[in-house]
């Protein structure tokens, strides 16, 4: 028989979980709110190039991953008012206008021809961004108080690193001369120091810094 | 990226030939092309017709080519429009999981299309469905794509699942009983969605309904689709009717196609 009177401690030996976490509500409100932005102008913007790309295999692809972010965005907006924030537009806003200059970029290519431009501002710049921050974010909050937004942030990042995978292949097959390769890394430059100038799809602080403050030396 | 893309710019690889509905509406070659829509020819597609298996295989390129503009529409809507009052994000997140039905749509109907030894680019495309999805008032858009055409592909859906059980082709009553589910959901989504958007807007209600019947009216030439036994495509009241559509609606586009087939050269 089962002795139902032993006691046990509340957390098993094997769960190393904390209370402490980096973020209060108020931070991880408008953390959430920044990535519900990006999400939302993600899904948009693959939607849109649906219409704008001739390789079949491409176009289906962005038509699948569209709903994958606006899922995401979708997950994000539904955690908002848990985080006190009953009016989700309210923080449904980019980090700053360096940011919104990023995706202005991202989205500027349309032509036909351009569908390495598209894939590599998604696929190489944006998604490791945000993996990036979300990783970040997932393992510097509380997987106690805050565990709500971590399973949110685990199951995006099961997406997130698919959807890179496959974009990643979609422009390596893509590419066959050296002028295209220059066309990607031009256009990945381009964008990553507008990424640079916003600090991340969160701004300043998306992935945390891991510099330390040193004493001045006499 | 431009807000609202021209339907002439439609991104396609070599094997696709555009056509225009005059184009095709005037073909001399009229009757003898497959899935032609020439009186002599309207009768129910079913496997005992003597053109009934290359008309399915020309339906089944269609559905391809209809499902890859569905999808661009999609997407396009995602785009086009800010979210706003006149676009709630719910619906935008609607369009971007109808941007991932049509998405398999066009995998599953190219695998068909092949399984029933159909080449990609065989049969031309035309680009009617997604003009309709160019709309510039997105309730008009909702309207004329998610209840005009995609109540049109549960009509296809259905009359192709029937072609394959009386083939006795599981594969193709699988498939299409599968897209057909999704179509429901679509067309049940514009349904909802023109109700929500002009629940204060009578107005704007019956504008969307009128540009719906425009959409309905261009598919029922000839009656291409009814309720006839001799309809090509059979018009489904039971899914109709899931999918949000009032008996009154069905009726009158049962007698639009009625109309369609008595003004028809015969």
């Amino acid at each position: 028989m089962t002795n139902t009177k032993r006691p046990r401690e509340p957390f098993a030996p094997w769960d190393r979980r904390t209370l402490p976490g980096l973020f209060d509500v108020d931070e991880t409100a408008e953390r959430v709110g920044h990535y519900k932005w990006v999400e939302t102008k993600l899904f948009e913007a693959l939607g849109g190039w649906v219409a704008t790309v001739p390789e079949l295999d491409v176009k289906l692809r962005l038509g699948t991953h569209c709903y994958h972010h606006a899922w995401h965005a979708d997950l994000f907006d539904k955690r908002l008012p848990e985080l006190r924030e009953m009016k989700t537009d309210r923080l449904t806003v980019p980090a700053n206008d360096q940011l919104v200059a990023f995706f202005d970029a991202m989205t500027e290519p349309e032509d036909a021809t351009m569908t390495i431009e598209k894939l590599v501002g998604v696929y190489r710049v944006l998604i490791p961004y945000k993996i990036a921050a979300y990783t970040y974010h997932r393992n510097a909050t509380s997987e106690i108080t805050d565990m709500p937004t971590v399973r949110i942030l685990d199951f995006i990042l099961q997406d997130e690193f698919n959807d890179w995978r496959e974009g990643e292949m979609l422009i390596q097959s893509m590419i066959e001369t050296e002028e295209e390769i220059d066309r990607a890394m031009n256009h990945q430059l381009k964008l990553e120091k507008l990424m640079l100038a916003a600090g991340g799809v969160a701004g300043p602080g998306s992935i945390g810094d891991p510099y330390v403050e040193m004493p001045e030396e006499n | 990226m431009r807000k609202i893309f021209p339907a002439e710019e439609l991104a396609r690889d070599a094997r696709f030939i555009r056509q225009t509905n005059e184009q095709r509406l005037s073909d001399p070659r009229g009757p003898r092309v497959a899935g032609g829509n020439a009186s002599e020819q309207l009768a129910k597609l079913t496997p005992g017709l003597p053109n009934g298996p290359d008309r399915a295989r020309a339906l089944m390129h269609g559905i391809f080519v209809g499902e890859i503009q569905a999808l661009e529409g999609a997407g396009r809507t995602c785009w086009d429009f800010e979210v706003g009052e006149d676009v709630p994000f719910a619906l935008k997140l609607d369009m971007a999981r109808q941007c991932w039905d049509e998405s398999r749509h066009c995998e599953i109907s190219v695998a068909l299309a092949e399984h029933m030894g159909t080449e990609l680019g065989e049969f031309a495309e035309n680009g009617l469905l997604y003009e309709a999805s160019c709309n510039p008032d997105p309730v008009l858009r909702l309207t004329g794509v998610n209840r005009a055409l995609e109540g049109l592909a549960i009509d296809v859906f259905n009359t192709m699942k029937e072609f394959g059980n009386l083939a006795g082709d599981p594969v193709l009553e699988f498939c299409e009983d599968w897209m057909l589910a999704d179509e429901v959901t679509h067309v049940k989504m514009g349904s909802d969605w023109l109700r929500r958007l002009t629940e204060n807007d009578k107005e704007r209600l019956e504008k969307a309904l009128e540009f719906q019947k425009v959409v309905d009216r261009l598919f029922s030439f000839n009656g291409f689709r009814g309720e006839d036994d001799d309809s090509p495509i059979q018009l489904t009241r039971r899914f109709r009717e899931l999918a949000g559509f009032t008996d009154d609606e069905i009726d009158e586009i049962a007698d639009m196609s009625r109309e369609a087939k008595a003004e028809a050269p015969s």
